[in-house]
């Protein structure tokens, strides 16, 4: 009880403080980007990921409202569990989530708002952190956390498609474990034994580059329910 | 000399011996394929559930080049035990039977004689790859499909585009092409030094397993001497599938194969022109 009176007091004071409560920025966003019923666009996927080595890869991403997103590639390609509209799905509806300012931070040379995001309601989500640019209403940073799925930093990059919300760059940092496996699976026999790191966790990125946006055209459901190779 | 390489070939041919490589080959490579094809997601998924914790994996990893790579790597071991079954028998087994004494009263230098068997040796070597290569690659491109290459290490998964594998692999069997001869050759020397075909074949294998052991091992005392094993730069093929290319790491192995193989053939050469034909 303590705790919802403090979260009160906060949402009051920061309501005063600024033009726009943390609630209505967050809403603001949303509907901005609530536009955009469904797209489809090119992207090019460029990993750096602990252990893994590969080649940047080409393919076409389908994202549906609420929250159905899917990028198919010609070839193997790593794609986070979590969906990177998760959070947005889940503060379509204001009753759901309370917002609370964190202050404000220069985010790529743009005055950002920070708004920490607790939903109300029982959910995938657990906490979210946004970096919101108020006067393009752009999430230009975010950091959500999921209870299947853990902690996502992801980072925006806007240009020709703001006005709908669209990120021509998005990047994605996520905490992944070491590959690793016995030398007798992977008949590994020769290899020189490496230096031992300090952690057995290191950091993926994961670079989507969109182009190509294709708006609010039809979209056949059987692109999100086809089953992976893998 | 075209008629000495015949002779040779027909005396390779039609020795039952010759066929055990194609015959285990063959065998090793269908089951592998068998395994892979009732059992290889499971198998792949154990090697990716780490991966699997945190990332959708969009493709298949299971394809005919995954295949083809999986066999080159077991057979690294048998690979040269086969050849050895056969040019480790190609003077010594002459000796055994006494056949060698009719061979040198041929209008033919020893020169020749020996230069025949070697290019004999390294026809059936070029064929035994090439068998493998039509099993391994054709048919495991035949029954999984092409797709983007896995190649699994103890500490790392470095993905090769599926149009970047043809020539990586053409290269590979090239590289194995002439880490098989450093094999041929060493066997070849040992044929040269003896007067039964057992001896050769089974000290070649002996070698081949000790350096083998030796460059397994990850012990201090060994590390200096890995580098003068040529065991150790007969796996150099696994580098064409490194993404960027070794290339410094690749002709430096090369090389020290090919002075193995001038080496042992130059001492074949030596030992075969003094050898007193007592049989």
């Amino acid at each position: 009880m303590k705790h919802k009176i403090l979260l009160y007091i906060l949402l009051a004071l920061s309501s005063a403080v600024v033009g726009q409560t943390p609630n209505q920025l967050i809403m603001n966003v949303n509907s901005k980007f609530g536009k955009v019923q469904n797209y489809s666009a090119l992207i090019n996927m460029v990993f750096d990921i602990p252990g893994v080595t590969m080649q940047p890869v080409n393919g076409k991403v389908y994202y549906k409202k609420p929250n159905k997103f899917r990028i198919k590639s010609k070839g193997i390609a790593f794609v986070p569990k979590q969906n990177p509209y998760l959070a947005m799905a889940n503060l379509s509806d204001s009753s759901s989530f309370v917002a609370v300012e964190a202050g404000r931070e220069i985010v790529r040379g743009i005055q950002c708002r920070v708004i920490n995001v607790i939903p109300n309601v029982q959910g995938d989500l657990v906490l979210g952190k946004f970096w919101v640019d108020p006067k393009g209403l752009l999430i230009l940073k975010s950091q959500v956390t999921t209870k299947t799925n853990g902690t996502i930093n992801l980072e925006n990059y806007f240009s020709k498609n703001a006005s709908q919300a669209l990120p021509d760059k998005m990047i994605i940092s996520i905490d992944v474990a070491k590959f690793k496996l016995p030398k007798a699976l992977t008949v590994d026999i020769n290899s020189k034994a490496k230096a031992k790191s300090k952690s057995d966790r290191g950091t993926g990125i994961i670079q989507m580059n969109f182009s190509n946006y294709l708006v609010n055209a039809k979209i056949d459901e059987k692109v999100f329910s086809e089953k992976l190779a893998n | 000399m075209n008629r000495l390489i015949k002779a040779e070939l027909i005396k390779i041919a039609t020795k039952p011996r010759s066929y055990i490589g194609f015959i285990a080959v063959a065998a090793i490579v269908l089951l592998i394929e068998f395994a892979m094809y009732a059992d290889g997601k499971e198998y792949l998924s154990f090697i990716t559930q780490a991966l699997e914790q945190t990332f959708i994996i969009e493709g298949d990893f299971l394809n005919g080049n995954l295949v083809c790579f999986i066999i080159l790597q077991t057979l690294i071991i048998q690979m040269p035990l086969m050849v050895a079954l056969v040019t480790g028998d190609l003077i010594s087994g002459e000796m055994a039977n006494g056949t060698i004494r009719l061979l040198v009263t041929r209008p033919f230098s020893r020169n020749q004689i020996l230069t025949a068997k070697i290019i004999a040796g390294s026809i059936y070597t070029f064929l035994l790859l090439l068998w493998l290569g039509i099993f391994a690659l054709v048919f495991g491109l035949l029954i999984f499909g092409d797709g983007d290459l896995t190649v699994i290490k103890s500490d790392a998964l470095v993905i090769i585009q599926s149009g970047d594998t043809l020539w990586r692999f053409l290269l590979a069997f090239g590289v194995a092409f002439i880490s098989l001869t450093v094999v041929s050759s060493f066997s070849l020397l040992l044929s040269c030094l003896t007067d039964n075909s057992i001896g050769p074949i089974i000290t070649t294998m002996a070698v081949i397993i000790l350096f083998t052991i030796i460059g397994t091992l990850q012990v201090p005392v060994f590390e200096n001497i890995k580098m003068f094993l040529f065991t150790t730069h007969m796996i150099v093929w696994r580098n064409l599938f490194d993404n960027p290319l070794d290339l410094e790491l690749m002709y430096t192995s090369l090389g020290i194969m090919v002075l193995y193989i001038i080496g042992f053939t130059a001492a074949s050469y030596i030992i075969f022109n003094k050898k007193d034909i007592l049989n």
